[in-house]
């Protein structure tokens, strides 16, 4: 499944519908940027652009970023004002030092292995100014439709079927993450974490530059 | 994309900064046109207003 383009051929298929069930910003990340502010904000994984509408109003520039064009298509239509561009969050086309406010939302677990997932973090470590802050979240075993449950050491591969209209299934890899894993990747990464918390089945991190 | 955006772009693969040419804009933005790595030469497209950073091996692959 070490497959990134994979993933992106999947929010191609499904870009149109999924952007319509994606309507509302999550809680977390209003709460996460009320009382922030930065020259340039980032989200890392902008899917339809609904967190870029948030960052818009902490930041003088909002950068958005997808590996799915279809997706950033419907970003386009949503957040007018925001850059938009395509590229992989475990590698990032962004220069070193520049983003002061970022949020990683449910992006993270669709990077196919351990290795690019670490990569990943260490990206936005990168490109966190000294005073930069960013939110991560990912899929966790705490959610109530998985087993494992909360106290699992290590998280699992899986696929999880996406329903489109006309009842066709795509499916849509996802590592899902033990809290204990979540919390030991981004220890290894050059990442500091600030706070970190588990809410509606997700794990977060607010992070700074280590 | 803005031109602005410059000052924040590199080359996704050694991060090496990215020289713009334009091949068509309007008065708010590049349309179409190529970002190219001053360090490695490769090039990245931008198209209908999106520059596409993904590095060359997702690129290719999403096309074929």
């Amino acid at each position: 499944m070490d497959d990134r383009s994979g993933v992106r051929a999947t929010y191609e298929r499904i870009a149109a519908h999924f952007s319509t069930t994606r309507e509302y910003a999550w809680p977390e990340v209003e709460s996460f940027c009320a009382g922030r502010r930065a020259d340039t904000a980032l989200d890392v994984g902008c899917g339809n652009g609904r967190h870029a509408d948030v960052l818009a109003g902490h930041a003088e520039r909002v950068v958005g970023l997808d590996a799915s064009r279809a997706l950033l298509s419907a970003a386009r239509r949503r957040v007018p004002d925001a850059d938009l561009l395509e590229g992989d969050a475990s590698s990032l086309p962004i220069a070193g030092d520049t983003v002061g406010l970022a949020v990683y939302v449910a992006t993270l677990h669709h990077l196919p292995s351990r290795g690019l997932r670490r990569r990943s973090l260490d990206e936005l470590a990168r490109v966190l100014t000294a005073d930069g802050v960013g939110l991560v979240s990912a899929w966790s075993t705490a959610h109530d439709r998985f087993e494992a449950g909360i106290d699992a050491d290590s998280g699992f591969d899986t696929e999880v079927d996406w329903t489109l209209p006309g009842g066709e299934t795509v499916p849509r890899y996802y590592h899902i993450y033990a809290p204990a894993e979540f919390d030991a990747d981004l220890g290894a990464s050059d990442l500091a974490v600030v706070e970190s918390f588990l809410s509606s089945g997700n794990c977060y991190a607010v992070v700074e530059p280590a | 994309m803005k031109e602005s955006l410059l000052d924040i772009l590199c080359c996704p693969l050694d991060k090496g900064e990215l020289e713009l040419e334009v091949i068509r804009e309007n008065d708010d933005e590049i349309l179409e046109g190529r970002l190219v790595c001053v360090e490695c030469g490769e090039e990245y497209p931008i198209e209908d207003g999106i520059p596409n950073l993904l590095p060359p091996d997702m690129r290719d692959e999403a096309a074929a």
